[in-house]
């Protein structure tokens, strides 16, 4: 017996939700600021923006990004 | 604490202990040409600056002045946030990322847009720094 339309329309709107919301998450964690710092011999460290280095790591960067301006639209 | 006169030391501290001159060994049209072929080979890049050991601008892209003294804190923050000094850092913000690496004497920073190729820019940049520290152009040919 074939499904109901309603119940089709009703799966892909929630079909399309699922989709919005999994996107939404991956784009929250993808744009997350970050500090990464590597050391000879492929040693790495993260700091948190709410730790003191990563803090100062993010002012430091964040006058890097100004003194670099916006790039000039081709 | 992050005073002109220990800003000058800071680039001075190169990860991989390479001994200054090599400054001394790169021209700055060099190094300005190196730069250039930098952001003509990644179209994410908004700007950066190529300085020597001792934290003098050999290229940049705009304000020199503001680029020797912010990529001197930079590097002045990542080195107190560790035991040792860092070889290259990586940060990330809404408004951009932050590329910074020492390598062979010569230290290079680049801005660029949200969600660049990190590990493609630290290659580039370190292809880059290797040439020029060797006398060449930056463009992996020697210069002439």
């Amino acid at each position: 017996m074939p499904p109901k339309p309603h119940r089709v329309l009703l799966d892909r709107v929630s079909g399309y939700a699922d989709e919005a919301a999994a996107y939404m998450r991956r784009r929250r964690l993808a744009r997350r600021p970050f500090a990464r710092l590597y050391y000879s011999g492929g040693r790495a460290s993260d700091h948190a923006a709410d730790s003191v280095a990563g803090g100062e790591l993010f002012v430091a960067a964040g006058r890097l990004i100004e003194v670099a301006g916006k790039r000039p639209k081709a | 604490m992050l005073g002109p006169g220990t800003r000058a030391g800071i680039l001075a501290e190169m990860a991989d202990g390479e001994t200054s001159g090599t400054e001394t060994a790169v021209a700055a049209d060099a190094a300005a040409g190196a730069l250039a072929y930098l952001t003509e080979m990644s179209p994410d890049l908004r700007g950066g600056a190529i300085l020597a050991t001792d934290g003098t601008v050999l290229a940049a892209s705009g304000q020199a002045d503001r680029w020797r003294e912010d990529v001197a804190t930079l590097f002045a923050v990542a080195d107190r946030a560790g035991e040792e000094p860092v070889e290259q850092l990586h940060v990330g913000t809404e408004q951009g990322e932050v590329f910074a690496l020492r390598h062979e004497g010569l230290a290079a920073a680049v801005v660029a847009d949200r969600f660049a190729l990190a590990s493609l820019l630290f290659f580039d940049m370190r292809s880059i720094l290797r040439d020029l520290a060797a006398g060449g152009d930056g463009r992996g040919r020697d210069a002439t």
